[in-house]
């Protein structure tokens, strides 16, 4: 484990889970993987907070989930998102976009005084 | 919610999480085996990354059922076990709480239907009653609350300001005939407007629109109710156009109403209802609907939504006074006296909310009704207590349990919640079992109602009320038995009752005893209230109606409603009394013209001329009768003398004018209490009365004779009466009759009788007048019946409470007490030394409930007779029964206790 890699922010793994599974259903290990891949594994992830993450999005009603053949040839948990789950996304999204685009305007602030 | 079904499919959740976890980790194991780890490592590696799938099951179980949740379901498992272990504890805690909570719910059941309950129809909340507030210088053709003018209803409907609808209506009998032979059936006038505004809809057909209530006599139509169209009818498909008799007047069927609708007055539940304009057909000789000074409806209003109560009575009070002023200087108003023409200028409009519709049941019962919610809530207290007490005495047992608990690192709020959960076990099986018990409790209380409960709709059906009601009750049972404990359990430090010896268990002995404290306080409430409700029933029953009611029959007949023009009438209802009175069962018979002992009275005021004029101060009860009705009811005429058959009249007595007798004279009879208050026990005879207070009114009515009080209205009051002769066309009679014999023999030869004069004609009502004296007093039956038991129950309780107590004291000194005897103590003073501790407990609950009963008296005071709240008798009485029991209870364990064996008692340890 390289000290390049980042702990993933608080709070904006549900966000990147669903982002993960608006792109297409996928089962836990794949969520992991394909949230390192995509961010060029630059986001570790706590592969332990993983699963709780998904049992909760579950529950709150943002993810299905069904029990289907894998690129294995074995039966895994396949999630996907829910209608609710994609507005949920969006809701996401757009709050994370204030919020960077706000931390965004105090750095230009900063940079030119 | 979703997370309580978590906990039904929690062993398929667990699995799924299992065989998730384990893809995981064998994917992740495959993959690091292709870049070249060896397997041990790679397992190592694998599982070390996913942090612990232990970890991770916890973290997932908490979010299927959150922590609490499946903590206090646990709990309630092994509780569950705990209290299988102890059958006898928990039958008699279980047992308990569901007395407690069935008696409260059934009561509750009838509170809600009677009082609470909204109407089940388009915005209840929005229903507001009109009503006059003063003098209103009217009628009463029918008796009822809250009456008002139909034109007083049309004149609302233009105020479209305030109201989105005003409809009005008024209850009624009629006889209906649907084929075969009439028979009396609950109607229900109303305006055009009443369907509409309560959002009901039609079952088959249509129901009565603004078109059916236009012009007086105009719309034959009636509509049905869904259960009469169902039970009487077997659903006929045809009904829509089929022709009934209302009171021998076709008139054809619309439609039928909505199953879910009942009217608006729970206590009189409608067959049919007829339009307004029909009343003329509907009630006979009643022809005065247009009339501004004849109060017969009830108004009622649905509110616009953006109109506040507060701005519908100030806006509507400059119209109100200006329709006032407008009514004086019409012709038809009458001359009264200034004092009587301010006081009906200054009346006033009233609006109050009524999204449970307007019931005259309601008016009368829910004073008692109250009580008796209040009473049970008391008793349920009381059990809940008790079951505390249980606790305490097996929380003790186990506190060494608990205290190792404590010891092995639970937190007190944790084995808190155990017992908790405990209590709360119990309360729900004993809440479960009380809700199987109320509906019979129900159907018992509803047997006691004074209405016939054929025409009120009073059910003892489980709802989703009751049910809601009876979880919350339960729940709050299970919380307040077992909080004492509870907290109890959290408050002992924890080495001293490790350190405590296995015999000596001293757990919550003080609040043990101020459980049974307030128990007794309680009892002693509750008692006090039985020995007043039951002196007030005996009290009622030795008074009596002041007429001897056995061997008395009374029936009624209502031949307008059978087609009868008044002539025919007079006849039949002649030939009827001289078939009744050559009759060998009977001794004597007469007739009256208003029903005794029915809640109702013909009542006006007289002006009376005996040297001065002067009106009386408030209304006198008036009813007119035949020749012979004193003498057949047996009340003794005390001066003068009674009516004979030339007194009887030309004309039917009406309320404004007196009738005029054959020989032209008027005479009256007037009662004891009458003179009293008027003459001052002076004689009365020879002088003069008129009917009303009117100015112009002339005293040319002769009082000739004084009878003995007898009750009228209820058994209760005692009231100033006048007696007219009736009138000799007669119509609408109530008979009554002497009889020899049995009550069946003459039942059968006064049917016979009325068979013969007219097989058709229905009899509205047949009964003794012991059942009519029974019938009337039937809500003080029910409270003394209920108060009492619930006395008894709550004496119980406490004593078990006591007993216990006294028990767990006597052998908790043992010891003390075997050194006592061993000293030389003698067994007598061991004895008042227990008796003493008891003493001081049933002292203190009494000085608590005594300051009680006279601060609760004043809520019960008018539902009693000739005894105070405070009666000293009765009080004493209760206390002396509760005392005398108590210390009999106290006694058993204290004869234990000088039963020690001083040698046993030092070497039991």
């Amino acid at each position: 484990m390289s000290s390049s890699r980042f702990p993933i922010p608080q709070g904006t793994l549900d966000m990147l889970i669903l982002q993960i599974l608006s792109l297409e259903p996928a089962h836990g290990y794949g969520i992991g993987q394909r949230l390192e891949q995509i961010s060029k594994s630059v986001v570790q992830i706590n592969q332990g907070s993983l699963y709780p993450a998904l049992h909760r999005l579950e529950q709150k009603g943002w993810l299905k989930a069904a029990w289907r053949q894998s690129e294995t040839g074995r039966e895994a948990k396949f999630y996907s998102l829910t209608r609710s789950g994609q507005k949920q996304l969006h809701v996401e999204k757009a709050s994370w976009a204030r919020l960077t685009g706000a931390v965004q305007l105090i750095f230009d602030e900063g940079a030119a005084q | 919610m979703k997370r309580m079904l978590n906990w039904f499919r929690r062993r398929k959740l667990e699995s799924d999480l299992d065989r998730e976890l384990q893809y995981h980790i064998d994917r992740r194991v495959n993959d690091l085996l292709h870049s070249g780890l060896l397997e041990p490592e790679a397992r190592r590696r694998a599982a070390l990354e996913l942090g612990g799938a232990t970890q991770i099951r916890e973290e997932v179980r908490d979010i299927w059922l959150t922590r609490w949740l499946r903590d206090f379901v646990y709990d309630l498992r092994f509780s569950a076990r705990s209290l299988l272990r102890s059958p006898s504890f928990t039958a008699t805690a279980v047992l308990s709480l569901a007395l407690g909570i069935g008696a409260t719910t059934a009561i509750y059941s009838l509170v809600d239907q009677v009082v609470l309950r909204e109407l089940p129809v388009a915005h209840p909340e929005r229903l507001v009653l009109i009503d006059w507030k003063g003098e209103q210088l009217a009628e009463t053709p029918l008796g009822s609350d809250n009456l008002m003018s139909y034109p007083i209803c049309r004149d609302l409907q233009q105020q479209k300001r305030f109201f989105d609808g005003v409809f009005c209506r008024a209850a009624t009998t009629i006889n209906l005939s649907t084929g075969g032979d009439p028979k009396p059936t609950a109607a229900e006038l109303v305006s055009g407007t009443y369907f509409s505004i309560l959002g009901v809809s039609a079952a088959p057909g249509r129901l009565l629109t603004i078109d059916d209530d236009q012009t007086p006599g105009s719309s034959p139509v009636v509509v049905l109710s869904y259960d009469f169209w169902k039970n009487q009818l077997g659903s006929a498909p045809d009904i829509v156009g089929r022709k009934v008799l209302v009171n021998r007047y076709p008139m054809t069927v619309v439609g039928v109403a909505a199953p879910t609708f009942h009217g608006i007055d729970v206590g009189e539940i409608p067959s049919l209802w007829v339009p307004a304009v029909m009343s003329a057909q509907a009630i006979p000789g009643f022809n005065t609907m247009l009339d501004h000074r004849t109060r017969w409806v009830q108004i009622l209003g649905q509110l616009r939504p953006d109109v506040s109560l507060a701005q519908v009575r100030a806006g509507l009070q400059p119209w109100f006074k200006s329709m006032l002023k407008e009514e004086t200087r019409r012709t038809e108003f009458p001359k009264v006296d200034p004092g009587m023409l301010r006081r009906f200028l200054a009346s006033t409009l009233e609006v109050t909310p009524a999204p449970q519709g307007h019931s005259v049941l309601r008016h009368s019962l829910s004073r008692p009704l109250w009580v008796l919610f209040g009473a049970t809530a008391v008793l349920l207290a009381l059990a809940c207590l008790n079951v505390a007490g249980l606790f305490l005495a097996r929380g003790s047992a186990r506190q060494r349990e608990v205290s190792t608990r404590l010891a092995l690192g639970a937190s007190r709020g944790r084995i808190g919640r155990q017992l908790l959960a405990d209590s709360v076990l119990l309360a729900f099986t004993g809440g479960l079992l009380g809700v199987v018990m109320a509906p019979v409790a129900v159907r018992a209380l509803i047997a006691f109602l004074p209405r016939d409960t054929a025409a009120n709709g009073l059910q003892a059906n489980v709802d989703t009320r009751m049910l809601l009601f009876a979880f919350l009750v339960s729940l709050a049972a299970g919380f307040l038995a077992g909080c004492v404990p509870a907290l109890q359990a959290g408050r002992k430090s924890l080495e001293s009752s490790l350190r405590e010896r296995g015999g000596t268990p001293s757990g919550g002995l003080s609040l043990r005893r101020g459980i049974v404290t307030a128990q007794i306080a309680f009892t002693l409430i509750l008692m006090v209230a039985a020995g007043l409700f039951i002196q007030t029933l005996h009290g009622l029953l030795a008074k009596g109606p002041g007429f001897e009611t056995s061997s008395l029959i009374s029936f009624g007949i209502q031949p307008a409603l059978n087609g009868y023009s008044g002539a025919e009438e007079t006849q039949l209802i002649r030939r009827i009394s001289e078939g009744i009175r050559n009759s060998g069962s009977t001794q004597a018979s007469a007739i009256a013209s208003v029903q005794l002992l029915l809640g109702g009275a013909w009542s006006n005021s007289l002006t009376i001329q005996s040297g001065e004029r002067f009106t009386t101060d408030h209304e006198v009860q008036m009813n007119a009768v035949t020749p012979g009705f004193f003498e057949t009811l047996g009340t003794r005429i005390v001066a003068g003398r009674d009516f004979n058959e030339h007194d009887s009249l030309d004309v039917a007595v009406v309320n404004q004018s007196l009738p005029v007798s054959k020989n032209g004279q008027r005479v009256v009879i007037v009662n004891e209490a009458f003179v009293k208050r008027y003459f001052g026990g002076r004689s009365p005879l020879g002088a003069r009365v008129a009917m009303g207070s009117a100015p112009d009114a002339k005293p040319d009515t002769e009082i000739i004779g004084v009878v003995q009080n007898i009750s009228y209205r209820n058994v209760r009051e005692q009231w100033e009466q006048a007696y007219f002769p009736i009138g000799t066309e007669l119509s609408g009679s109530n008979f009554y009759v002497r009889f020899r014999g049995t009550p069946e023999s003459a039942f059968r030869s006064i049917r016979a009788i009325l068979r013969s004069a007219d097989p058709t004609l229905p009899i509205t009502y047949f009964r003794t007048l012991d059942e009519q004296i029974g019938r009337s007093l039937n809500t003080e039956r029910m409270l003394s019946a209920l108060s009492s038991s619930f006395g008894t129950l709550a004496l119980l309780l406490s004593l078990v409470g006591l007993y216990g107590v006294m028990s767990f004291v006597v052998t908790q000194r043992r010891r003390e007490i075997g050194i006592r005897l061993a000293l030389g103590a003698t067994r007598l003073s061991t004895i008042w030394l227990v008796l003493r501790d008891a003493l001081a407990m049933i002292a203190a609950g009494t000085a608590i409930a005594l300051p009680c009963v006279w601060a609760l008296g004043r809520l019960v005071e008018s539902q009693l007779y000739d005894v105070k709240p405070t009666d000293p008798v009765t009080i004493l009485a209760a206390t002396l029964v509760l005392c005398s029991t108590a210390l009999g209870a106290a006694l058993i364990p204290a004869r234990r206790a000088s039963a020690v064996n001083p040698t046993d008692a030092l070497r039991f340890e």
